[in-house]
């Protein structure tokens, strides 16, 4: 059974989600409010770990609510991995709707850096270094998923949009013809601490031991990764990987009975 | 930076307000009214993103749904009256009240939704506000026929 169409009816739901919940709420209907800055649902309130540290950092301000709120998310990174990345975040949905289209009109980028953890923790330690000195918001600005769905209800709202939405017109342009998803696999600082944020029985793509036998080498896996990750080379491939997926469904030996790629525990 | 903004019921002091503010927009989704907007570069860019009411177009009807769900504290939850409620304070412009320039008005007064409390009329039929009692919801700056407004909300922060 292929994990793609799984995936991508996640990622439907997702963006549908943004549209709809705003204009729900403004119907009266208020179960499930907010962003994917922090969103609740019920009584239940999912916040961003990225976020919910900001006030902390950049002013000092303790609220035991707002950190326990990201504790379901990191629990689900602890246990599943970036899943939120590859299944629900509305950015990876646009990279890669993006790098499907540049792929198909053969845009030529400019370079494809070999994807290596160190750029992205380097991102991620100046961001909170500069938040912590400067006092400045920088979580919320620089975080492309809760910018795409406030503003998403933003524009629902007051048929207007803010400056924030530049960013994803960055991201987007650059992906296009500078690096190839060098947002999300070099940059992004949500997806760098939802990385971080593992340990050994963290949910990851592992090669069978006995895959010397049933792995052909097709390379069809590392074709399939638009992050350029090549499962081949074993399981070292968190914080970048973020368990879409689509190695396995591209796996020649899929329907074998043992398959040489399959998600682990 | 520039001038002081409204911000919704509950809202902590200003330099606290900014800190502790995530930016998700659920007060502002939350709002029956539309009155909470979302503060754009021109506010300031440390400001960008956060609530903001302004009152002469919306005010705030003192509904009470947005200071529940805020995630970060930065609206506080415990102000869940009405009467709680210290967004700004009401100020009368006497040279443009239409009542102390000789006309009789009482928009203000019928329209306060702390009725005869937060805005009084004097024994000369003038329009006087309560600052112990006036919420600063702005919803008397909405009403003012004058303009501009001769009643506007001071918000807390420069009071």
């Amino acid at each position: 059974m292929k994990i793609a169409p799984f995936r991508r009816g996640v990622q439907l739901l997702s963006l549908a989600a943004m549209v709809a919940v705003p204009l729900l709420n403004r119907r009266g209907f208020s179960a499930v409010n907010g962003s994917f800055y922090s969103l609740t649902v019920g009584p239940v309130t999912f916040t961003d770990p990225l976020i919910a540290i900001q006030p902390l950092l950049a002013a000092l301000k303790f609220d035991l609510s707002l950190l326990g709120s990201a504790l379901i998310p990191a629990g689900i990174a602890l246990v599943l991995g970036r899943v939120f990345c590859s299944w629900f975040c509305p950015q990876n949905t646009l990279s890669e709707l993006g790098d499907a289209i540049a792929t198909r009109l053969d845009l030529k980028r400019l370079a494809t850096p070999p994807p290596k953890p160190l750029v992205r923790y380097a991102v991620l330690a100046f961001m909170l270094a500069a938040m912590v000195l400067t006092g400045f918001p920088l979580a919320t600005l620089l975080s492309a998923p809760g910018i795409i769905s406030a503003q998403t209800a933003r524009l629902l709202y007051e048929s207007s949009v803010g400056l924030e939405l530049a960013l994803i017109g960055l991201i987007l342009l650059a992906e296009l013809f500078v690096v190839r998803r060098v947002w999300c696999n070099h940059l992004c600082p949500v997806g760098t601490l939802l990385g971080l944020l593992r340990w050994k029985r963290t949910m990851r793509v592992v090669m069978a031991e006995d895959a010397v036998h049933t792995c052909i080498h097709c390379r069809e896996c590392a074709k399939a990764c638009q992050l350029g990750l090549n499962p081949m080379a074993g399981g070292l491939i968190i914080p970048q990987c973020h368990n879409c997926g689509a190695c396995i469904d591209a796996c020649e030996k899929m329907t074998a009975a043992r398959k040489p790629l399959s998600f682990r525990f | 930076m520039s001038k002081q903004l409204l911000r919704p019921p509950g809202a902590v002091p200003e330099a606290e307000f900014l800190g502790r503010c995530i930016r998700c927009g659920k007060c502002a989704q939350i709002c029956p009214h539309q009155a909470i907007r979302v503060a754009s570069l021109l506010d300031g860019l440390a400001i960008m993103g956060t609530p903001v009411i302004r009152a002469r177009q919306a005010p705030c009807y003192l509904c009470m749904k947005c200071p529940p769900v805020c995630p970060s504290g930065a609206l506080d939850k415990r102000v869940r009256k009405r009467e709680q409620v210290r967004m700004g304070v009401a100020r009368i412009d006497k040279k443009d009240c239409l009542n102390w320039q000789g006309t009789f008005c009482r928009s203000c007064y019928d329209h306060c939704p702390l009725f005869n409390e937060a805005i009084i009329m004097d024994s000369a039929l003038r329009p006087v506000v309560n600052k112990k009692k006036c919420t600063g919801c702005g919803v008397c700056e909405h009403v003012c026929p004058a303009d501009p407004a001769a009643i506007s909300i001071t918000p807390l922060g420069a009071v």
